[in-house]
């Protein structure tokens, strides 16, 4: 049989010859499909842009699944464990969605146009998943993921930085609100969402606008410190923020190989995303609610303040009897907080009832010798950072 | 209707009568709703032809089933004229047998032991609720444990041989054992009876020994008509119900179950009436069972998903076909009218007549089993299930109906070349009417494929063995339960007792 061995290339988002024009390093990964940068420059000035300036980042490669029906409000309310019965038009929310056995697959933001029509985005395909799931519902989807071009603009000064770029009252906007607005010509969503727990707003638009939108937002910003931020960057204020990112703090259960290492929601700290009380039935409420009645859940998953100044990465966790009671699965050191920060996942009552005495084993790298640290470690709550700035309404502007 | 009952079961077919009684003989108040006019679901003259004995665990749960059973022997029709005709005795078999080929003759025997043994070993198995391994519990992996004892405790040479059968296709078995095609042909009948499956299809092999599992562990033993037909089966059960105060409501269709907290409480008749109970158990099968009694919004992903790809096409036809005299069978004496008449000539046949139902499609020379009912009188019957008409036939069973039944009888016409000027009328009822008349989605027999996949803990879907369903309160004891379909009445034996183990 004849086979075309021609390998598909990564795709290029629409920012693209922006985004590499911007990149000094020329380092790029793989993220869904497409090729964005890692870097542009260094990654300390791009972390140091988003708490103190605006940073931008090209978020096209996120999923994307539009969700159109006379049943699209029950669907949605019947895919996620929170209960979004009662959300408002235009606005977004945080959650997450398990399969039957309670655990969990993937979290994402769902950002609510009418009682008809949403839009799902999240780090994981489930395109197969919205569909199997869609029967009994008059509910019809749209991969929009090609055909939408997204931008996340964070940072302090990201509202004047929009302002200058066209979004009239922007500043009013709430957190987890979104507006439609109509800017050189192009129609362009802005949410207040982002995943550096700062203020910040997420750009969704036509493709076509893509170029024209990032030379205007540019523009706008350049005197607001703006500068283009990559993965690694982004990976730093995450973790600062708190938030937690499938398949490196929890494993998705569609991908996980192994049973045991699917997690619950409670087990990875979301729990209050689960309404076992909303009125309809939701996929792996029946699971769930039996977790939360027999409480035996196994792990958790916390944030850590750690002695010292070296990072945790990958570190193992132990009790004061030298047990392996867990492992770190995302460390920092963290330049504003002046913190040694990370999110570890526990296996109960360690995180839980157990917080004392708990301690990191660190293996720091010293020009090719290793250096071991025992280090102490104090369980805390996992958003390290939060701003006053970041819930604010009317929201900061600088000139 | 007023009075809360302590159960409701959906459906009145022979599992939901069985279940019904043993509860009600328990104490318990119970309703059945049924959505036809008559009792009995598949158990209907127009469905069934010849069916296995009710096993004595059964009947002797139900106090005594007073039904008398006449035992048919088997003739495989050929052109020639070469018929042959098996009774199920293996002494007798073997010299009927020998007359054609004596190394046939020996080998039918030994081929006989060999699978008698593991129909026996998978018996006890099949009688019993099957384990449920996500329960974790001791019973359950006993049950597991005993049914790989029965099989080990056969000796090393046997239990390595029944690994070898078990994913087998029967084509190959046949072939490698018996040199007549006419043999051959009839026991890859029935190997495939009923299901989706040709003779050269994996897994034909485990439908022979399920089917014999149900029919005295023989392959052309426990081949029964009820005496006075289905009608007196199902007026027995009747009877029963009536000793034992079951209330039966017909042309009541359950709409859906109605739940609270999470918990079936009763049932919405289409009528819109309303009633509650502790207990409610679905005779239907699976398909509508969770997707119109438990309402796909009340189920995971996951479970829309096994549902989805449950497999209940089914492939039988009857046809009834109403004489003005008996006809000539080639070379047939009026006992071997009485027996079970078989048209599957050869191997290849049958796997020709199988391969277009593999697209939706209908082969013009189908399988054939016949049964000549009142054959000493002026107005026989001809009953026929004609295997491999397939459920949703790509030619539209409206459009292709007529030339199907004519290609039917012109299929009968080589073997009784007067049929034609016999006929009177022709009835035909598809999987499609069996869809639409008994409720019954796809038409299948057993409500679902007897393949491996479907089968013991896995039947009907993986997380709702053991008769009890995802919702809690909703149990199954319907055919697309374990064992699955035929006239033993072990699902709704089975279901009773899951639902007095609970109670």
């Amino acid at each position: 049989m004849n086979r075309d061995l021609r390998f598909t290339a990564l795709k290029k988002t629409p920012f693209h010859s922006r985004t590499s024009l911007a990149s000094r390093t020329n380092k790029y990964y793989n993220w869904n499909g497409f090729t964005v940068p890692t870097e542009y420059s260094t990654t300390e000035l791009e972390y140091t842009a988003a708490r103190n300036g605006t940073s931008v980042m090209d978020l096209t490669p996120m999923c994307k699944y539009m969700i159109n029906g006379s049943d699209a409000n029950k669907f949605v309310d019947y895919l996620v464990t929170r209960d979004l019965s009662q959300m408002e038009d235009n606005t977004v929310a945080y959650i997450i969605w398990c399969n039957e056995d309670g655990k969990v697959m993937d979290d994402g933001t769902i950002f609510k146009f009418s009682n008809t029509k949403f839009m799902l985005c999240c780090a994981v395909k489930i395109y197969n998943w919205l569909h199997d799931s869609a029967e009994g519902f008059d509910v019809s989807f749209e991969d929009a993921t090609d055909t939408t071009a997204a931008l996340a603009i964070q940072g302090p000064t990201s509202c004047s930085t929009l302002k200058n770029y066209g979004a009239d009252d922007l500043e009013l906007l709430k957190p987890f609100g979104m507006k439609q607005y109509n800017i050189n010509g192009y129609d362009v969503l802005i949410s207040r969402t982002g995943f550096t727990g700062d203020l910040g707003y997420e750009l969704w638009t036509d493709p076509a606008n893509a170029e024209n939108m990032w030379d205007s937002i540019m523009e706008a910003g350049k005197e607001l410190k703006i500068r283009p931020f990559g993965m690694h960057a982004l990976e730093m204020t995450r973790i600062e923020a708190g938030f937690i990112q499938t398949n490196t703090d929890f494993m998705a259960a569609e991908d996980s190989l192994r049973p045991v290492r699917m997690r619950s929601p409670y087990e990875i700290g979301m729990g209050w995303l689960v309404h076992l009380n909303k009125e309809s039935y939701f996929v792996g409420k029946r699971a769930l609610k039996k977790e939360k009645e027999t409480g035996n859940s196994e792990r958790c998953l916390v944030g850590l303040d750690i002695d010292g100044d070296k990072p945790a990465v990958g570190s193992v966790i132990y009790n004061e009897k030298k047990e392996d009671i867990g492992i770190v699965t995302a460390a920092m050191w963290s330049p504003t907080m002046k913190r040694n920060v990370a999110l570890a996942s526990l296996k109960r009552p360690y995180g839980i009832k157990i917080k004392e005495n708990i301690f990191a084993e660190i293996y720091h790298p010293e020009e090719l010798e290793y250096k071991k640290i025992w280090a102490k470690c104090k369980v805390v709550k996992r958003q390290f950072f939060s701003p006053e700035r970041r819930n604010k309404v009317p929201a900061d502007l600088y000139e | 209707m007023s009075g809360n009952y302590d159960v409701i079961v959906i459906g009145a077919g022979h599992n939901g009568l069985v279940c019904a009684n043993i509860l009600a003989k328990k104490n318990r108040k119970v309703l059945i709703c049924e959505a036809r006019e008559n009792c009995g679901g598949l158990v209907e003259e127009s469905i069934t032809n010849f069916v296995p004995q009710i096993p004595l665990s059964v009947s002797s749960s139900l106090g005594g089933l007073p039904v008398k059973y006449k035992a048919k022997s088997t003739i495989a029709l050929s052109e020639s004229g070469q018929h042959i005709r098996l009774v199920g005795n293996q002494h007798i078999d073997h010299k009927v047998i020998s007359g054609f080929s004596s190394k046939d003759a020996d080998r039918y025997v030994e081929f006989h032991d060999k699978m008698s043994s593991f129909s026996k070993a998978l018996g006890s198995f099949m009688m019993a609720s099957p384990p449920r391994i996500m329960n974790n519990t001791f019973s359950d992996y006993f049950k597991l444990f005993k049914l790989g004892m029965n099989v080990r405790m056969l000796g090393k040479k046997k239990f390595n041989e029944f690994a070898r059968m078990i994913g087998l296709n029967i084509a190959d078995e046949l072939e490698d054992n018996f040199e007549n095609t006419l043999l051959q042909g009839l026991i890859a009948h029935d190997a495939v009876l009923g299901s989706n499956l040709g003779p050269r299809s994996p897994g034909s092999l485990i439908n022979l020994l399920y089917r014999m599992a149900t029919h005295d562990n023989s392959i052309f033993g426990g081949i029964y008509e009820i005496d006075g037909g289905s009608k007196a089966f199902v007026d027995t059960l009747l009877d029963i119900s009536n000793k034992n105060k079951v209330e039966i409501k017909t042309s009541s269709s359950v709409k859906r179950c109605i739940t609270e907290n999470d918990k079936a409480i009763g049932v919405e008749l289409h009528s819109g009436e309303k009633i509650y109970a502790k207990k409610i158990i679905s005779n239907a099968d699976p398909r509508s069972t969770y997707f119109c009694l438990l309402g796909t919004e009340n189920l995971d992903t996951d479970v829309k998903r096994r549902i989805k790809h449950h497999r209940s096409k089914g492939k039988v036809a009857k046809l009834s076909l109403s004489l003005n005299k008996q006809p000539e069978f080639i070379n047939c004496d009026k006992n071997d009218l009485e027996s079970r008449m078989v048209i599957a000539p050869s191997i290849d046949y049958i796997e020709e007549a199988f391969n277009p139902s593999k697209f939706d499609k209908l082969s013009m020379e189908p399988i054939l089993e016949m049964k000549l009912k009142n054959s000493d009188q002026s107005n026989p019957v001809l009953d026929i299930q004609v295997q491999y008409a397939s459920y949703g036939a790509q030619e539209g069973w409206d459009k292709i109906k007529d030339n199907y039944v004519d290609a039917v009888i012109k299929l009968i016409g080589k073997y009784a070349p007067d049929i034609q000027s016999c006929i009177e009328t022709k009835t035909i009822v598809t999987p499609d009417d069996i869809e639409k008349n008994f409720y019954v989605s796809g038409g299948h027999w057993h409500h679902g494929e007897i393949q491996i996949d479907q089968l013991f803990m896995l039947r009907p879907i993986p997380g709702a063995s053991q008769y009890r369903t995802h919702l809690d309160g909703l149990y199954m004891c319907g055919a697309g339960t374990h064992p699955g379909g035929g006239l033993t009445g072990i699902p709704g034996k089975n279901a009773a007792q899951a639902i007095l183990e609970d109670a």
